[in-house]
């Protein structure tokens, strides 16, 4: 390994700019070859230049890294490149000297495949799944009747049209907030949730629609992308996920309130059929005439018993008084004199005391005997004591 | 009674009103007053949902100048 040339002054050792970057890249040039993965952003590639450079973006952080790499070998992988595809890089850690710019020199670039975005989404399944975000216990009840329904779309005139028209048909009597963003490649996700949080603050909306319709794994991507997951989880007012066919399964589905195959499907979900809500309002009103009919006959029904009771009220007082009346002349006979005498008894008296004994009578006395009817006048023959 | 609700407000409130009425015993007056809110009720679901027709409302993404 050449050696850095050094300048001495006196025991200091001092380094021109030039031998300090060539020797930071002789040390990073000891580093192994590895695998870089990113987003490909500022593609510049010239046929009169012998480099092609592009910038890494890590999606996550914004981290950028320079990427250079000889055009023949560039042109060789035939990968046309799009801004805002996910690749891996395969080179060394290097530095350009002439400004000290640190690099990475790249010896080939892979696409990253379908099979690196289904391990990249399984990963990331697995982590939010361990986060709590797709419990069942979390999803929240779509409203019966929406006041509005917001949709997210993109430029997706199907998607869309399909939605209002299935919302129009079923339930007129609503409204729908259309808010259009850009739904796939560079930059879609920020635009997705960005556009949530704009549905989510609109004041009659009361459930959201993400109406995407199908297109390729790639274009899908954002919907499976942690960003948008955890705006979906976290959003205040519920969520219908309508994004690509039936087979396709973007991880916002899992995280959303309820997931629609179509955008039909996602009509029907969010909006009752008019037809069907006023069969329930006539049975409505019909049980309110005749529960308001029970109360009244209730009411009536209680009004006549008062009445009864009111008439019946004076006689019963009258009857009971005479029955107590009744009572007290049987009392009073029993205790009269004369009911004792009827019963063949009689009253003798002496000097108008009634005798109780023969011994208070003397011969030759005169009694006076009361019977029942009338009384007599008697003389004592003799007294038995 | 005059501000905006939703058609899900006005059942519910329909609906309490029913339940009242069919449990329990309500004064007649209340009843009455009870009965005549409901028809009313009944007749502004009515209302909102012959003749609406769907409102689009199209909300534009803000200008970011670029």
């Amino acid at each position: 390994m050449p050696k850095v040339e050094h300048l001495v002054y006196g025991d200091r050792k001092v380094f021109t700019v030039s031998a300090f970057n060539r020797g930071i890249g002789m040390h990073l040039g000891r580093l192994p070859a590895l695998w870089v993965e990113g987003e490909v952003t500022e593609l510049r590639r010239n046929d009169a230049w012998a480099n092609v450079f592009l910038t890494l973006k890590d999606p996550k952080t914004g981290a950028t890294l320079n990427v250079t790499i000889g055009r023949r070998t560039f042109d060789g992988l035939a990968l046309e490149l799009a801004e805002g595809e996910t690749v891996h890089v395969a080179g060394r850690a290097e530095i350009y000297e002439q400004k000290a710019e640190l690099g990475l020199r790249a010896t080939t670039i892979e696409r990253l495949g379908l099979g690196g975005h289904l391990l990249a989404l399984e990963q990331l399944k697995r982590r939010l799944a361990a986060d709590g975000l797709f419990a069942s216990d979390r999803k929240r009840r779509l409203p019966r009747v929406p006041r509005a329904v917001g949709i997210l779309t993109g430029a997706d005139a199907a998607a869309r049209g399909d939605l209002v028209a299935t919302i129009g048909a079923r339930f007129p009597a609503t409204k729908v907030v259309v808010r259009e963003a850009r739904v796939q490649g560079t930059g879609a996700a920020t635009a997705i949730v960005a556009a949530l949080a704009e549905l989510a603050g609109h004041p009659d909306v009361d459930v959201i629609v993400l109406a995407r319709g199908g297109g390729s794994f790639e274009d899908l991507l954002p919907f499976s992308d942690e960003s948008v997951i955890r705006a979906v989880a976290a959003s205040r007012i519920p969520i219908v996920s309508a994004v690509g066919h039936e087979q396709d399964t973007p991880l916002c589905d899992l995280a959303a309130d309820a997931r629609a195959a179509t955008p039909t499907a996602a009509g029907a979900l969010v909006v009752p059929h008019a037809g069907d809500l006023e069969l329930t309002l006539l049975a409505s009103r019909r049980r309110l005439r005749l529960a308001v009919r029970g109360q009244l006959e209730r009411g009536r029904g209680r009004l006549t018993r008062q009445g009864e009771r009111l008439h019946v009220a004076p006689r019963l007082l009258l009857e009971r008084r005479r029955a107590a009346l009744d009572r007290s002349g049987v009392r009073l006979q029993a205790l009269s004199p004369l009911a004792t005498l009827n019963r063949g008894y009689a009253i003798v008296r002496t000097g108008g005391e009634a005798l109780r004994s023969a011994t208070d009578a003397h011969a030759g006395e005169r009694l006076h005997i009361q019977l029942a009817e009338g009384s007599l006048a008697a003389h004592v023959d003799e007294v038995h004591g | 009674m005059n501000e905006p609700r939703g058609f899900e407000e006005i059942q519910r409130e329909l609906e309490e009103i029913i339940a009242r009425l069919e449990h329990g015993d309500v004064p007649v007056d209340d009843a009455v007053a009870l009965f005549r809110r409901g028809e009313q009720l009944y007749a502004e679901c009515v209302a909102r949902l012959q003749g609406a027709e769907l409102q689009v409302e199209e909300l534009l993404p803000p200008t970011t100048g670029t």
